[in-house]
């Protein structure tokens, strides 16, 4: 077990290095860069710009440098934002963590629940039902959705606000700030769980139907043991196994933010802070969130290849 | 599994490049307003043709709020404060030091210009109540007024004015402020290190300072007359080419303007309070916020989460806004053009008369008035509508002409080959157009694809989502045509610097170049403004680039807000410390 995590922790070191590389190249290759987007500028004195930023320098040294300094904790400056880009993840990431967290837990509830309830009743109307509800919830766009919802229940019945995190100049604090922020994220969490729902119970769903048609459900069924017992004790631990694989998944996802969502409901959230950097060009806090992205990624499949080996006794490591 | 990826990945996909585009807009927009804010006011003389349409507006295109009864709860229980919406803040908000437009708007309110300029861009009084030129017009002598302070109570004198002056010069700046390039005496000297401080800046007395140049620029007056920076508090750690420490204060910024920072919540507000130390005496309305939100989102200005909004001048939207009974509505247009770069290395477009001729030929007035209902007027000159040198006397309107435009084509030797398109020596005339990914370029692809094969001539479009790609494209010479809009213009000058420091590259006219000079080289501004009017009627005769638009806004602001006007160069800082909320 121990070797084994020691050789991941190096490959995964290996693939780090060689995603960082890739990504800089990505960036730095894009055509145009922080200076073009400005039209004010003369070409003088974007020129002297470029100098001053390094810009005009070889990508190669540019990535030795931008190297050299993420090794000593040191991410460099926003170029738009002129603040320390690790400031900004720290300000924007918990945002959407927030959102992410609250809406993968009530996605994988609904999806557990009703992916093993319509397993069980696989065929009746209920079943058809739900499948059709949810293939339509998924087949929607988000933004087509979120619109909507905006319109419906924000704008003509003023039940919920239009977007943003907390009410326009508030200064609440405590409990009331909580229920503020519940108020505001009502919203995208909904439109969040309706999208994310319908993939991973129809996943649930067949997982469910592969297990209950094994042999030691019917031994199960056959030593007398109650239908729930069966269901949730024998049948839905081994459903389950496969999705160890999208915890891992899941991890990025969390601090990843979402670009659209984020967007529509005004949620200042990471997602719409690197978008704007991508338009603008900002390589410092783009190499900086994807490099974090990309050891997200990492430490997540590591993760579920070890929680793989804690559910399921079979797998060795 | 593999469905929802790739469900979801297609989503990701088509909203990347939904989002790229109204991203690359608000980058565009966003650095197109450095320094100069993005709100702007109407001018009463295009609003006369808007009344055409929508008789309601009174004579300055103001609807006025026709049922205060529906506004909302959330707007009526605000009774200090007033709320605009501004597309994305970053929090670096010391003016000069700032990559992006939105954080300009909040500065100009944080901060006041030594001058600032009325509404046809003429300069008025700021701190400094008067001002001198000398005859020569090289040196140019700012009159603080009287005990002037920062938000914190202290003094501000001349002292802050060269400081201020002399950090544009440093060799670490890097901002995009172009005061460096006005060749102020000793600015060479002291970017390169050999100097300690700037000969030509002169503190006369704390409430006096004069500033010489190498050669006469009359906008100089406007860009050194713009925010002060407070020694004390930006020049503690400064030592000559090291800058990097004003990042550590661009979130703390001390400002002299109507309102001081309160507090700055990344992503959604910054929340302003008002500077009882402000010169024109304490704002009126105790709170003002920036929301972080999409200029043009309807839901906050109909719930009343938002006081104030600005969007395209459509019919549409206008009928919308005034059904929503509670808000004013004001016309304006924006001080810059639209144009068409030319790739003047192209064997055809480097031939004046077939400039003309692709400006004949193309129907201006449907893409940009019919099809976008009169957000748009058509542009002749490379002038905003608004300026004081505007005119449109001996200009040629270019109006749609497609036998003209044949005619002409036919002189500049591109005949009819074979298969319909024109050629000459050999070589098809061919377009490779370029254009941001937005719905006005559609219309634009469209009309012009039509217009220009009938005059045959091989059109290719491409679009681009993203803004920067599409620059460097242009920087490559990788195009032919290409659409732009120029950032928000002060001085006419502003307007022509593209066709004299390189970025129209491969125009060279000596006659314009003559012009240009001459008229930076006089404060008059009758002299100016005939110096102007040939220049334009030059450049509307030789189309370096093609002119095509004015766009038109409207911004919709609560019926409750009095004493509210937006400068067409300042936005709304000059009129907001007098903006009050009625019951």
């Amino acid at each position: 077990m121990s070797t084994y995590i020691t050789k991941r922790i190096l490959y995964m070191i290996i693939i780090l290095f060689a995603a960082s590389f890739l990504i800089f190249c990505l960036y730095a290759l894009t055509p145009g860069d922080f200076i073009t987007g400005n039209i004010k500028l003369t070409p003088e004195r974007k020129a002297e710009l470029r100098e001053i930023y390094g810009l005009n320098k070889p990508v190669i040294e540019r990535y030795w440098t931008w190297m050299k300094n993420a090794f000593h904790g040191d991410f460099g400056y926003s170029l738009a934002q002129q603040k320390p880009v690790l400031t900004l993840f720290n300000q924007y990431i918990w945002n959407s963590f927030l959102l992410a967290i609250i809406s993968t837990f009530l996605t994988w509830f609904i999806a557990v629940v009703v992916g093993v309830f319509v397993a069980y009743k696989q065929y009746s109307w209920i079943d058809t039902f739900v499948m059709l509800f949810l293939f339509a919830a998924m087949s929607i766009p988000s933004f087509f959705i979120g619109l909507f919802l905006i319109k419906i229940l924000a704008v003509d019945w003023k039940w919920l606000p239009p977007g943003g995190m907390l009410t326009t100049g508030s200064n609440a604090t405590g409990l009331a700030y909580v229920k503020e922020v519940i108020h505001h994220m009502t919203l995208p969490v909904i439109v969040m769980t309706l999208l994310g729902v319908g993939s991973l119970t129809r996943y649930f769903r067949s997982n469910m139907i592969d297990v209950i048609k094994q042999d030691y459900i019917r031994t199960a069924r056959a030593k007398g043991l109650k239908e729930r017992k069966v269901l949730f004790t024998h049948a839905l631990r081994n459903a389950l196994l496969p999705a160890i694989t999208l915890v891992g998944f899941e991890l990025p996802a969390l601090f990843g933010g979402s670009l659209i969502i984020e967007k529509i409901f005004n949620w200042p959230g990471i997602g719409q802070l690197y978008m704007q950097s991508f338009t603008l060009r900002d390589y410092p806090l783009l190499m900086g969130f994807t490099m974090f992205i990309a050891i997200l990624t990492v430490i997540g499949t590591l993760l579920s290849d070890i929680l793989y080996r804690v559910a399921d006794p079979r797998v060795r490591l | 599994m593999k469905k929802r990826v790739v469900t979801l990945s297609t989503a990701i996909l088509v909203c990347a490049i939904l989002l790229t585009a109204c991203g690359s807009n608000s980058n565009n927009a966003g650095t197109a307003n450095n320094g100069a804010p993005s709100t702007n006011q109407a001018a009463p003389s295009n609003t006369a043709s808007n009344a055409g349409t929508t008789p309601a507006a009174d004579a300055n295109g103001l609807y006025q709020a026709s049922d205060m009864s529906k506004l909302p709860d959330t707007a009526k229980n605000r009774t200090d404060t007033i709320i605009v919406g501004l597309t994305d803040p970053s929090g670096a908000f010391t003016p000069y030091f700032q990559q992006s437009g939105y954080d300009g708007n909040v500065s100009s309110l944080l901060y006041t210009p030594l001058l600032s300029v009325d509404n046809k861009g003429l300069p008025i009084p700021g701190l400094a109540e008067k001002w001198d030129v000398s005859a020569d017009n090289l040196t140019y002598t700012y009159h603080l007024r009287k005990d002037l302070k920062f938000s914190d109570g202290s003094p501000l004198t001349a002292d802050d004015v060269a400081f201020t002056w002399t950090i544009l010069h440093d060799k670490s700046y890097d901002g995009d402020s172009q005061v460096s390039t006005l060749h102020v005496v000793g600015g060479e000297d002291y970017k390169a290190g050999k100097a300690t401080s700037i000969s030509g800046i002169k503190v006369i007395d704390p409430q006096t300072i004069s500033v010489t140049l190498e050669q006469p620029n009359a906008s100089a007056l406007t860009l050194l007359g713009s925010d002060v920076l407070s020694k004390a508090y930006y020049g503690k750690e400064y030592k000559q080419g090291q800058l990097d420490y004003m990042k550590k204060l661009s979130s703390s910024p001390l400002g002299n303007g109507p309102y001081k920072l309160e507090k700055f919540i990344p992503g959604q507000e910054v929340r302003m309070i008002a500077n009882e130390n402000y010169f024109g005496g304490k704002p009126k309305t105790e709170h003002f916020i920036y929301k972080t939100s999409d200029g043009d989102t309807w839901q906050y200005l109909e719930t009343g989460e938002v006081d104030y909004a600005s969007f395209s001048a459509t019919k549409e939207n206008i009928d919308k806004l005034k059904e929503l009974g509670f808000v004013n509505v004001q016309a304006y247009t924006p001080s810059n053009y639209g144009y068409l770069q030319v790739n003047l290395a192209h064997p055809a477009l480097k031939d004046k008369l077939v400039r003309q001729a692709l400006t004949y030929g193309l129907d201006r007035q449907s893409i940009y008035v019919e099809a976008s209902q009169g957000a748009y007027q058509v542009a002749n000159i490379p002038s905003s509508l608004i300026s004081w040198a505007y005119t449109e006397e001996g200009i040629n309107p270019y109006k749609y002409d497609p036998e003209k435009a044949k005619q002409l084509l036919d002189q500049a030797g591109w005949k009819v080959g074979a298969d319909g398109i024109r050629e000459k020596d050999g070589k098809k005339l061919t377009i490779h157009y370029l254009g941001s990914k937005k719905p006005d370029t559609d219309v634009f692809i469209a009309v012009a694809k039509e217009d220009y094969e009938a005059l045959g001539i091989k059109f290719e479009p491409e679009v681009f989502a993203d803004f920067n790609a599409l620059v460097s494209k242009v920087e490559g010479g990788d195009y032919d045509l290409v659409s732009f809009s120029t950032s928000l213009l002060t001085d006419p000058a502003d307007g022509l610097l593209q066709f004299v420091d390189g970025e129209i590259a491969g125009y060279d006219n000596p006659k314009f170049k003559e012009l240009y000079a001459k008229g930076l080289a006089t404060s008059n501004i009758d002299e100016r403004k005939e110096i102007y009017k040939q220049i334009f009627q030059l450049l509307n005769d030789d189309l370096p680039v093609i002119f095509t638009s004015y766009k038109k806004s409207v911004y919709a602001y609560n019926g409750r807000i009095q004493n509210l006007s937006i400068s067409p160069f300042n936005g709304l800082a000059p009129s907001l410390p007098n903006w009050t909320l009625s019951k």
